[in-house]
């Protein structure tokens, strides 16, 4: 089954908030944006919830005192988002079992990392298509070596 | 008024300051200049140096922010003028971000970047070599260096592995547009060389004119003896003047001196 992990900042991001300034100041109008690291996993049934289990417990890709871990229920961009990988980043060296910070993930047959950004038209709103593109030309992707997912 | 060159800094910049005493030592007039200097001040320089570092904590990625920061703008417009400009390391990333280099068909958007390093993606820093790769008047900066000058250096980075498409690459070839490539040495140019798992065994990329150079490890930090990484500074062990001697990499200053001057 395909589980998605979403580990975001609980306390003030700080990247997101430089990539905003900088996004309005080249003139794309975001209103607000957030960022998250997304974990994308094609794993066994059996393994699927310890998988949530290493992720937690790993002291690397999520702290409790500052981060958030949500199962998402879509394994795609939502309204407003697009998903950063690096092209090429998805190959798996040797074929030995898929770490994270050095901690085996049992089950787990593939593994996919993104950057997540969810814009923001207003406070509340999703950014529509034509904002998010425009944000992930400007500045979010560099089409020359990453991939943009929206 | 001598030519001056500005030593531009944003927030996460961490070698200025050697990289401006190379400047000096290879008698060049250069100024530090921080990211909220007057802009028209920034415009008065006759070259710009962007040294290494950790520009904007390389939030998005390294280089990014920097690159649309209003400090460059005097950059764009002086490399358009033809000023000579010199990138190292998170500069380097920085002028591939802003599409400074390599700039084909006078694109300014990135068409290239120095990413997270082969094969673990971890920071690695470590003594090397660069090869002149292409006929030293094709960059102005390399201008006075020989044929095939190699140049000592230290490679300290997490992202230095050039990537691009497939097709950007094969022009960076045929447009003789790879600068420098990793060697060793004696100048063998081998995939052993390479600490990054760089496209190409690039080191440093120019432009179409020849007056950027975005070049990743540091001839700044091996301009004299003492930083040295082999025999030179074992010989000089015990000699303050020879430890003080120059070692190779002041050569690049040397050449962006000249460069300024010309």
């Amino acid at each position: 089954m395909i589980r998605c992990i979403e580990v975001s900042l609980a306390i003030p991001d700080n990247e997101a908030r430089t990539a905003l300034a900088t996004l309005r100041r080249l003139g794309v109008a975001v209103a607000a944006l957030e960022r998250a690291d997304l974990y994308r996993c094609d794993v066994a049934d059996a393994d699927a919830e310890r998988l949530v289990d290493t992720l937690r417990d790993c002291e690397t890709v999520y702290n409790p005192s500052k981060h958030l871990m949500r199962v998402r229920e879509d394994d795609r961009p939502g309204p407003g988002e697009v998903w950063i990988d690096e092209i090429g980043s998805g190959a798996r060296p040797g074929g030995g079992p898929l770490t994270i910070a050095g901690r085996t993930l049992a089950g787990v047959r593939s593994l996919e990392r993104f950057t997540a950004w969810r814009l923001f038209s207003t406070r509340e709103e999703p950014a529509g298509a034509e904002l998010v593109t425009a944000a992930t030309e400007t500045l979010l992707c560099n089409s020359a070596f990453q991939k943009a997912i929206l | 008024m001598s030519a001056r060159a500005g030593i531009l800094i944003f927030p996460g910049t961490n070698s200025e300051e050697e990289t401006l005493r190379a400047c000096h030592a290879a008698g060049l007039a250069a100024e530090l200049v921080h990211w909220n200097a007057d802009l028209d001040a920034v415009r008065a320089f006759d070259a710009y140096v962007l040294p290494g570092g950790f520009a904007y904590e390389d939030r998005v990625r390294a280089g990014a922010i920097a690159a649309h920061d209003r400090l460059m703008t005097a950059v764009r417009e002086g490399a358009a003028a033809g000023k000579p400009v010199l990138g190292i390391c998170n500069g380097a990333q920085i002028l591939l971000e802003s599409g400074l280099a390599p700039g084909l068909d006078g694109s300014t958007r990135a068409q290239a970047g120095f990413t997270r390093n082969a094969p673990l993606g971890k920071y690695r820093s470590t003594h090397v070599h660069v090869k002149l790769a292409v006929a030293p008047g094709r960059c102005a900066i390399t201008a006075q260096l020989p044929a095939g000058a190699v140049l000592p250096a230290w490679a300290s980075h997490g992202e230095g592995r050039l990537a691009a498409q497939p097709r950007i690459l094969e022009r960076l070839e045929r447009e003789e547009r790879v600068a420098f490539v990793y060697c060793d040495a004696a100048g063998n140019v081998s995939g052993a060389a390479v600490p990054n798992g760089s496209a190409l065994g690039a080191a440093a990329l120019t432009n179409a004119r020849g007056n950027v150079l975005a070049l990743m490890p540091h001839p700044e930090r091996d301009a004299w003896n003492f930083m040295h990484h082999d025999a030179a500074r074992e010989r000089a062990r015990g000699d303050a003047a020879a430890m003080l001697a120059s070692s190779g990499g002041i050569a690049l200053f040397a050449g962006l001196a000249a460069a300024v001057r010309r």
